[in-house]
């Protein structure tokens, strides 16, 4: 690499001009030590996002790891999607990023673009990196420039967990492959027409505002057609398609059929917090993995259903989870690499992890840990196949740069429209213009 | 601070005459005290005017932390002012945080301030009990409390629906968890009253004896003496809670979770700095705004330095 004095000087004075405003801001950044090798030891980090269960389960299998390779240890540390995703891009600023990371779909062009991820094209041809057993769409997922700079750590599709009971209990049929959003409409329509009520005796609605939710448009556009992205620089929607998207939602929250808009805003990460997991509304729009926490919350009776269609036409896809990396500074890239091979394709190691990131992408395990699944988790499972079995089509080129900040600006216009300070047009326009600026 | 230097008292007179090869005896004594303020002098260049200086030029820049940065010259600016509606909504939000929670904050200073001075037990007690807010003011965790409290369900949403008041929670209510922000400051008034006592301690009591004396009530009293007499300390305090008051972040981070809503109501200028910086990697853009800041309060604090002419009274002027 070949980077002339002046530039370099001056990356570091930007650096630590970053560093030092990240400290003012009480930002835990900047540190976040890499790899060490202490005595002939080799130490990798591994960092990941997710809730107990994953970490329970992932750190299981990294002692497995560690036993097995004597002379490496690995040290894990976890936290919740959006401190990680933070903490991650301070440390991949400074050239830092762990061994062995969870990236989300959607990092991966900003990641792989600044040349942060290590291209792990010699260690697939070595045969350290095993990928025989992988889906070939879902494995082109991790290509950014003609080279695999990630691999899925799982395959996943979105949904909607509902209540079973209260659905029968309104009359609605159970919602099967090729449902509606007429069909959906209707169905909250009539759970809230029993008129029940909440634990705090607030009014249960039929369905959350599905609006916040940049994911559920994309199914909603795809259905039509249409697509998030046409290009690095490019939506492949306009204002009208969003504008009616979010009519169509405002209309059902004008008649208190969906989520109301206080509710609506503190739509997270958490499902506890969602109005569902509040016991506030029948159904939930989700990601499969996400749903396995439904059930043990609010019972049994919970399951899970696709996403309507138009017409009959699908928009949900396969996607993965998420993916993992290696860092392009790690000093010990062959054993980084010997663990993200051990987490994707070792049966023991399959077993522990389990679906917890919805299903293993090496087909191999995913069929050999279905025989032992039960309840929830067998659904999940059920659900993937039968979605394949209706059709969906190829995923998307992974997201450009610019879209984390999107995401985030489509949940913001729209709570402008829930508050009623803006008509879904002028939200929709704003939303446009700010996506213009993102991607330029 | 050269001149400081050179007024330091001489130490034994053969030093200087002790130096071989004629060096220059000043530039001697000088040595030792550059080596001691040597910490301080690079805390200044390495951790204010380095990352000052950096700032400056990122603002011109595209810098997402990732690529070097490259030039756009005002581009950022422009966009802040012509493009960005959410740049006007949080100058429009910062902008009624200060003028509600300065004087509220201040109010509730001098009053405070006013009861404890005319207390003769427990004082000291008092005094402190009023302060330790402020000096918790600042911690995430008292924000945290700040957002249970006022939160859909919390404790004052619940006293608000027992006489019958039903807000349903300030925090998730765009038009209302601005203020949750600013009572929390104003909840902080310690540190203002503690100044505002000091200053009505410093007026002689005979001023007040002579008011009376000339049948002015308790009222009068206050709006003839004391607010003339404190004029200056309120000035100052005045001066210091405008210049906070514009930065405020932590309780907006802790209160909004980090976004700034519900639907952009709560996104304070720092905020939406920082989330331009941080969460959408826009290093230039929060650069940029970061200055717009620097200039504001520059320009806001001259305008009561102006004012202050007019309404703030020294002793010493009319004799």
């Amino acid at each position: 690499m070949r980077t002339s004095k002046y530039g370099r000087r001056r990356r570091t004075v930007v650096r630590l001009a970053a560093c030092s405003a990240a400290l003012t801001l009480l930002l835990t950044g900047c540190s976040g030590g890499s790899s060490s090798s202490a005595g002939g030891r080799v130490t990798l980090s591994f960092t990941w996002w997710g809730n107990d269960d994953r970490a329970l389960r992932t750190n299981k299998a990294v002692a497995l790891f560690e036993k097995k390779h004597p002379g490496v240890k690995v040290r894990t540390s976890t936290a919740g999607y959006e401190a990680y995703v933070q903490k991650l891009a301070t440390q991949a600023a400074g050239g830092d990023l762990p061994d062995v990371a969870q990236l989300d779909y959607r990092q991966i062009s900003q990641y792989a673009g600044s040349g942060t991820l290590l291209d792990l094209g010699p260690y697939m041809k070595d045969g350290t990196l095993r990928t025989a057993e992988f889906d070939k769409s879902l494995l082109r997922t991790g290509v950014y420039d003609s080279t695999q700079v990630a691999l899925p750590m799982g395959q996943g599709t979105t949904g909607f967990t509902y209540d079973s009971k209260i659905f029968a209990k309104a009359g609605v049929p159970k919602p099967k492959p090729g449902w509606t959003w007429d069909d959906w409409a209707d169905a909250g329509r009539k759970i809230t027409a029993l008129g029940l009520k909440g634990p705090d005796g607030r009014a249960f609605t039929g369905l959350t505002d599905i609006g916040v939710n940049e994911d559920i448009f994309e199914d909603w556009l795809r259905g039509h057609g249409k697509q998030l992205y046409s290009g690095e620089r490019q939506l492949g929607f306009t204002a009208k398609d969003l504008t009616a998207f979010w009519t169509f939602c405002d209309r059902l929250r004008r008649e208190k059929v969906v989520s109301q808009a206080k509710d609506t805003a503190q739509l997270g990460g958490a499902i506890d917090e969602s109005p569902m997991g509040r016991r506030l509304a029948a159904t939930d729009f989700t990601w499969d993995s996400p749903y396995l926490g439904y059930p043990p919350l609010l019972g049994d009776q919970i399951r899970f259903a696709p996403v309507p269609t138009t017409a009959g036409r699908a928009g949900q896809y396969f996607k993965p989870t998420m993916l993992v990396g290696v860092g392009a500074h790690s000093a010990h890239p062959k054993q980084a690499a010997e663990l993200v091979d051990f987490l994707l394709n070792d049966p023991e190691a399959g077993k522990i992890l389990g679906v917890n990131r919805s299903a293993p992408p090496n087909q191999a395990i995913a069929k050999s840990i279905s025989k032992d699944l039960k309840g929830p988790d067998k659904e999940v499972y059920d659900y993937e196949r039968r979605v394949a079995a209706y059709g969906v089509d190829a995923p998307p080129k992974a997201p450009p740069r610019g879209d984390v900040a999107l995401q985030v600006a489509f949940t913001r216009c729209y709570q402008q429209v829930i508050y009623e300070r803006q008509s879904p047009a002028r939200a929709a326009a704003e939303f446009l213009s700010e996506a213009r600026r993102e991607l330029r | 601070m050269t001149s400081v230097l050179r007024t330091t008292p001489r130490p034994a007179d053969a030093a200087p005459s002790s130096t071989p090869e004629g060096r220059r005896p000043r530039r001697e004594r000088q040595g030792p005290a550059y080596i001691f303020l040597s910490p301080w002098i690079l805390g200044a260049v390495l951790l204010t005017l380095a990352p000052m200086a950096v700032s400056l030029y990122l603002s011109f820049t595209d810098y997402n932390l990732f690529d070097p940065p490259h030039w756009v010259g005002l581009r950022n600016y422009t966009e802040m002012f012509t493009e960005d509606p959410r740049y006007w909504r949080s100058v429009r939000t910062t902008l009624l945080y200060v003028v509600v929670a300065v004087p509220l904050k201040l109010g509730f200073a001098l009053a405070v301030a006013l009861l404890l001075k005319g207390m003769r037990k427990g004082k000291g007690f008092y005094r402190s009990a009023f302060y330790a807010p402020s000096l918790l003011g600042a911690s995430m965790s008292v924000a945290l409390v700040w957002r249970a409290l006022y939160n859909d369900g919390g404790t004052v949403d619940e006293i608000l629906s027992g006489i019958g008041i039903h807000t349903g929670g300030w925090v998730s209510d765009p038009s209302l968890a601005v203020f949750v922000v600013a009572l929390l400051s104003v909840w902080q008034f310690g540190a203002p009253m503690v100044i505002f006592l000091a200053g009505l301690q410093q007026i002689p009591g005979d001023l007040y004896e002579a008011a009376s004396i000339d049948g002015a009530g308790r009222t009068r009293q206050f709006i003839s003496v004391t607010l003339p007499m404190l004029s200056p300390v309120l000035f100052f305090n005045l001066v210091l809670e405008t210049i906070q008051s514009f930065q405020v972040f932590t309780p907006a981070f802790a209160i909004s979770g980090g976004k700034g809503g519900p639907a952009d109501s709560t996104n304070f200028y720092t905020l939406y700095l920082y989330e331009r910086a941080f969460s959408a990697s826009h290093m230039g853009y929060a650069s940029a705004m970061a200055w717009i800041l620097l200039l504001a309060i520059g320009a806001v604090t001259l305008v009561i330095f102006r004012t202050s002419r007019s309404w703030v009274f020294y002793a010493n002027e009319g004799a």
